[in-house]
């Protein structure tokens, strides 16, 4: 007994390092701010459309990619940055709209396992396309000149492109509580993630508004893949992974809720960042267990409301 | 009736004689459509049935194929009672993990149970991939061969065909069954089925655990020919493959998403053997098939006949 308990306590020795832990609790949290920028556009879509994107990893993935080429075209530099995330924003926008006025208007009102088949279409179609445009390959992206190297807070040194990504992320979840609290179209938004029919009936044009919100996600996740191309390997493969851990978030916060998406975000980066270092390998299992917890005791989600 | 039997007798002969009239290589294909129609089919038990839709049932698929991998590769037992045993194993343990998932699954609804079943696939995908003891991690578990004469490839069809023709008879029995008329029924009102006096839950979680027995049988099947298993099986792009050959064929017919994993299964061998991009055509596939055909093959069958 007293051996089983030392085992156990040995994966746990390294919270006697604060060093170590405050660099965890940062890497957590700015792949927490990540996943939101990509959790808050699967949310409002299922909020306002009532479809589950599964091809939302797709689109981030197509964000990273676009980021890619376009380093490639400017020159080095901060300001090519900022227009790397603009590019990558607008070009992911474009193709929202392109996609919800082409294929998801068709079936809002076809069974579930329709627009469940759709996505997944998508997936596998986008999963391709970049394969045939960008080639096999990993690539990678600079990080911006004013962005590289560390920066020293509370006596530990940080990387500065972190500290970068959840100040971005934070700046990013206020504007889009600005959005959806202060603005006529947040206003609307928000209505019918309560009730669609009831909005229509009140003269709002629905059309106009799911296309744009299914823009607005589509943007937040090619912002998202922008930001974490100077992070993250981008590779054809890219999109398998980040799906599931935005599906965990939205599912853990709340279909429909973007402060749920935040805060889980924030909940399932520091559970991966953490359990990397107590359960190497395992840590994976440890977010699928909250997941299927919340779903059997809180089905709707931490700060979504039941049906 | 009299016109389904000549109809099936037809069916069994052409079956029958499958193998004498094909090579290796495509009798091999007729076995993993064998394997894939009872796949689908067991999948359509709930969606078509009970208008449950599983977004994880490639867990029960992966679990019985990684059980009688484990069964005739790691259990120490003579390889021709392995081989004996291995449906059985298949059956039981996808039938166990069903019984779980099923248990905390059937408890909601739509999207929501949708999304349960999801989250334990992608658990037991993981527990595949990690538990590199047991199941090999991402290099799966390979050279399965079943033994002595069932190696050959046109009588490990007649072994499959064996299984998978009594296996369809008895989910089709089931379905015609009073308890399948009870899950039609909570397929349109499960309050009004409630109402009546049914316990939704146990019905619902029943066709559930049979559902996933039968899809692990089909992961056995196709284990054993294939040679091998891979925890890719279980991952949540691969239960897109029952709910593709279900739409295909047609979810309101018994047979109809049998005929779509045939023609699935063709298509991606045809497909695969001329390009590396079969996602994408699938993808494509998938796309008109949503949007030009909701009623799949056999619907379209029968709009050309009315």
């Amino acid at each position: 007994m007293q051996s089983l308990l030392e085992t156990f306590a040995q994966h746990f020795a390294w919270m006697h390092n604060p060093v170590v832990v405050a660099r965890q609790a940062l890497a957590g949290i700015s792949n927490g701010m990540l996943l939101f920028l990509i959790a808050a556009g699967l949310s409002l879509i299922f909020g306002v459309l009532r479809i589950i994107n599964f091809a939302h990893g797709a689109l981030f993935m197509l964000g990273a990619f676009i980021a890619v080429s376009l380093s490639g075209w400017l020159p080095d530099g901060s300001a090519s940055f900022v227009a790397m995330l603009i590019g990558a924003t607008a070009g992911l926008a474009v193709i929202g709209v392109a996609i919800e006025s082409g294929l998801l208007r068709r079936i809002y009102r076809a069974p579930h396992e329709f627009q469940l088949l759709l996505t997944f279409a998508l997936v596998f179609i986008l999963g391709d396309a970049v394969k045939l445009i960008w080639g096999n390959q990993d690539h990678s992206v600079a990080t911006p000149p004013l962005l590289v190297g560390s920066t020293q807070a509370l006596g530990v040194t940080f990387p500065t492109y972190r500290l970068f990504l959840i100040a971005a992320g934070i700046a990013v979840a206020l504007g889009l509580w600005w959005v959806l609290h202060k603005t006529r179209w947040g206003i609307f938004v928000r209505a019918a993630t309560m009730d669609r029919a009831m909005l229509g009936a009140l003269g709002v044009n629905t059309r106009v508004l799911f296309t744009t919100v299914f823009a607005l996600g589509a943007a937040l996740a090619g912002l998202g893949g922008a930001l974490a191309a100077p992070v993250v390997s981008i590779g054809p493969g890219l999109h398998v992974q980040v799906i599931i851990d935005a599906f965990v978030v939205v599912v853990i916060g709340g279909m429909g809720s973007v402060m749920g998406a935040f805060v889980a975000s924030l909940l399932v980066g520091l559970v991966n960042a953490f359990g990397i270092l107590a359960f190497p390998g395992l840590s994976v299992v440890l977010t699928f267990a909250c997941m299927a917890v919340v779903l059997i005791v809180r089905p709707w989600g931490l700060f979504g409301s039941p049906e | 009736m009299s016109r389904k039997v000549p109809i099936a007798l037809g069916g069994a002969l052409a079956l029958a004689a499958l193998p004498f009239a094909i090579s290796d290589f495509w009798i091999f294909i007729a076995i993993e459509v064998l394997a894939f129609a009872l796949y689908a089919v067991s999948f359509n038990v709930l969606l078509g049935y009970g208008g449950m839709l599983s977004f994880g049932h490639a867990a029960f698929f992966g679990i019985g194929a990684y059980a009688a991998a484990l069964l005739v590769k790691k259990a120490g037992m003579a390889p021709g009672l392995a081989f004996a045993l291995f449906p059985l194993a298949a059956m039981a343990a996808a039938a166990l993990v069903a019984a779980i998932i099923g248990f905390f699954s059937v408890r909601r609804s739509g999207i929501y149970f949708g999304m349960l079943t999801f989250a334990f696939q992608m658990l037991l995908y993981t527990i595949a991939l990690k538990a590199t003891g047991l199941t090999g991690g991402d290099d799966g578990i390979t050279g399965l061969k079943p033994p002595g004469a069932f190696a050959r490839p046109a009588v490990y069809y007649y072994f499959a065909l064996a299984i998978t023709v009594p296996a369809l008879y008895v989910l089709y029995r089931l379905v015609s069954s009073p308890f399948g008329t009870i899950l039609r029924a909570l397929r349109s009102n499960p309050r009004r089925v409630q109402t009546i006096g049914v316990n939704v839950r146990s019905h619902q979680l029943a066709a559930f655990v049979i559902s996933g027995a039968f899809a692990g049988l089909a992961g056995a099947l196709f284990a054993m020919s294939s040679g091998n298993v891979f925890p890719g099986w279980l991952n949540w792009t691969a239960s897109a493959t029952p709910i593709v050959m279900a739409v295909l064929g047609g979810v309101s017919t018994f047979l109809g998403p049998a005929l779509g994993a045939a023609v699935y299964v063709v298509l991606e061998v045809m497909i695969s053997g001329r390009t590396e991009y079969w996602p994408l055509a699938m993808g494509v596939i998938i796309l008109a098939l949503v949007l030009l055909m909701p009623a799949g093959l056999t619907g379209l069958a029968r709009a050309r006949r009315t």
